[in-house]
């Protein structure tokens, strides 16, 4: 597959190393995480405002535990929890912004995922409130996070195949760089598949009443059953 | 509908990733959903899905016990502040569980803005949350300076500063108005456009836009304050407290309406955090967690003002959390107009910026809370991952947790009172 339209690898010229400076801000926490994760501190560096430091994304829940519950760093708040992909023959990352009344810098951080099998442990049992950022992550990068139990796609429709935010995704513009040589899908009507909104309905299994107009249910074709059993469209909107 | 040769017919890109997605179903535990034609594994016309569950969760949510229903809330329900559908498991008219059902809206923005310059980065997320235009801007031009390495000049951080408070005041009482729209008043909502027409106006006046005002620029903003302005915005700063304190004396002290709100959709503070919520939704649980404090931004360094929280945590007191921020809000603006510094307003930027590789963070407090921007640069002309964090999004994973016992009626005014704008939701 074709690696971003830019010679060189991205995440080769991103891991680039830079000199750990930092600012007085950050110094009590930098201190703290070396003292408190020897192994982590050659990954750590910082920035105008944050702090990152890089994980196995096997660690996280352990590592993400630690930073949440030590008195020291207390870092109370799930600010963020993003998925980037590095492109074909690299790796994913998921990357956690954090936040600590103690200290004035985010912490950020980043755990690596194998991009071959994409699964990571998932820290809704830290923070429940990760689950929908995790739903996003699998929807569009295909990140598999085990132990979340809704992880389903958020905001695709459940039968879409793919992972569009992953980085050999193309959009049509990329028409040099595309399979489908700048050919979107939705423009080319003859592949459309429109047999399912022909498709009757099968006999509703439950009654379920409708609040303002139903998403397909607007065409006249879409064969909405009622309870028992009469066609519901002369009666629309209920 | 001319036919496709299908040897000649060239693959979809979707379609070449078929055997590693079949092996990431598998390690899902789940079946390969069919392809087109074979059987449509998707939703039916009215909200169940016509296939097996595919989670836990579903499962728990879509199974029906005896003598409960499921209702279907949208997707173009009038109170769902945009497009959304809620599956609502009833008992009578007593809420059991809820779904929300989202992508409605979705416009992959963070995919276009991957692949647009950065200076057009910040035309493509003003649509994102359409109530506050002016903090979607903000933080990724905050990002995307710290990215290249340049601050915007002293007087362009005041104006930023002064337009997204102005923002913030009439997203906020536009809140007032669907709060009570969704309970059934109809009045506060019409008092609230015209208060809101008014700032749009005066936001109009200085950006060129009604809505979408295209007004951040990395390094700067566009324009200066112009005479029309500060016409306007003396107007408007003499009228506000009166028609702000109008609306207000509808709702507040409105026997009806404190009875519907107060001790309804209560919201921990610890819960809150585990949830993730943030702004003024996790602020009314009593956590004093504002951005502008936490880590400040732009100029807020340099104002005067605190964090206010109510610690109710129910919709009456988000609702009250909402009217103290506006009073805030017209401190700040006031504080920002004394202090205003004279200056450029734009620092010195090319037109295709390329950035150094590397990584910024830029979070912003915007009226529903922390919206923040992750950004990557890999040295070219357009953003490597351009990551946004929408507090509506996060807030609507209360709605599961909140809703369970309360009335059907009751779903849209606690919905109301978080505050959630479907155009962040689903990006």
């Amino acid at each position: 597959m074709a690696d971003l339209c830019r010679p060189g690898s991205a995440a080769a010229r991103l891991g680039r190393r830079r000199p750990l400076t930092a600012p007085a801000v950050a110094g009590a926490l930098v201190r703290a995480l070396t003292d408190r994760f020897p192994e982590l501190a050659p990954t750590l560096w910082t920035d105008e405002d944050a702090v990152e430091v890089q994980i196995e994304g096997a660690r996280s829940v352990e590592v993400l535990r630690r930073l949440r519950d030590d008195p020291e760093l207390h870092f109370w708040y799930l600010a963020d929890e993003a998925a980037v992909d590095y492109g074909v023959g690299e790796h994913f990352e998921v990357v956690y912004h954090l936040y600590s009344d103690l200290h004035p810098a985010w912490l950020r951080v980043r755990a690596r995922v194998d991009r071959s099998s994409p699964h990571l442990p998932s820290i809704t049992e830290l923070w429940e409130g990760a689950m929908f950022h995790e739903r996003e992550m699998f929807d569009m990068m295909g990140i598999i996070f085990d132990g979340n139990r809704d992880l389903r796609r958020i905001y695709m429709s459940p039968d879409y195949r793919s992972f569009p935010q992953r980085k050999d995704f193309l959009l049509p513009d990329d028409a040099a760089d595309s399979s489908a040589a700048g050919v979107n899908p939705l423009e080319r009507p003859e592949t459309w598949d429109l047999s399912r909104f022909s498709e009757e309905v099968a006999h509703s299994i439950t009654p379920l009443l409708t609040l303002g107009t139903s998403a397909k249910g607007a065409g006249p074709e879409a064969g909405e059953t009622d309870a028992d059993g009469t066609d519901a469209d002369k009666s629309r909107p209920r | 509908m001319t036919a496709v040769d299908p040897e000649t017919r060239i693959p979809d890109p979707i379609e070449l990733d078929r055997a590693e997605e079949a092996r990431l179903h598998a390690a899902l535990g789940v079946d390969l959903p069919p392809r087109p034609g074979e059987e449509y594994a998707g939703f039916d016309t009215v909200g169940i899905p016509d296939r097996p569950p595919q989670t836990e969760r579903e499962a728990e949510v879509y199974t029906l016990e005896e003598g409960e229903m499921l209702v279907n809330m949208g997707p173009q329900h009038p109170s769902t502040h945009g497009v959304m559908r809620l599956v609502v498991k009833v008992r009578g008219e007593v809420v059991v569980d809820l779904d929300p059902v989202l992508g409605y809206l979705h416009r992959g923005i963070e995919k276009l803005c991957e692949n647009a310059t950065y200076t057009t980065v910040l035309t493509y997320v003003d649509p994102m949350d359409y109530i506050s235009s002016m903090h979607n801007e903000h933080a990724p031009a905050i990002a995307f300076e710290k990215l290249y390495g340049i601050r915007a000049p002293k007087r362009a951080e005041y104006i930023r500063a002064l337009v997204v408070e102005l923002n913030r005041v009439f997203s906020h009482g536009l809140m007032m108005g669907f709060l009570a729209l969704d309970m059934g008043g109809l009045t506060p909502i019409l008092y609230g456009f015209i208060n809101r027409d008014e700032m749009v106006e005066l936001l109009a006046s200085i950006s060129g836009q009604r809505m979408l005002f295209n007004f951040f620029r990395v390094g700067g903003v566009n324009w200066d304050v112009n005479d029309e302005f500060i016409s306007r915005l003396s107007t408007w700063r003499t009228n506000v407290g009166r028609s702000i304190g109008d609306n207000e004396a509808l709702i507040t002290e409105n026997e009806i309406f404190t009875a519907r709100t107060k001790g309804m959709g209560v919201l921990t503070g610890e819960r809150a955090i585990a949830l993730g919520v943030s702004g003024p939704n996790l602020r009314a649980s009593g956590v004093p967690f504002d951005v502008r404090k936490a880590h400040p931004y732009s100029i807020y360094n340099e104002l005067e003002f605190e964090v206010i929280t109510h610690s109710a945590g129910d919709v009456y007191a988000r609702y009250l959390q909402r009217i103290a921020e506006i009073k805030q809000s017209l401190h700040l603006i006031d504080q920002i107009i004394d202090q205003m510094p004279h200056g450029p307003v734009q620092a010195q930027v090319p037109g295709i910026i390329r950035p150094r590789p590397g990584r910024a963070y830029g979070a912003v407090e915007s009226p529903r809370g922390l919206y923040s921007v992750y950004a990557i640069s890999d040295g070219g002309p357009n953003p490597y991952r351009f990551r946004m964090r929408d507090p509506s999004f996060i807030s609507l994973q209360v709605m599961p947790v909140l809703m369970p016992g309360h009335l059907i009626a009751d779903t849209m005014a606690i919905m109301a009172s978080l505050d959630p704008i479907m155009g962040g939701v689903d990006k």
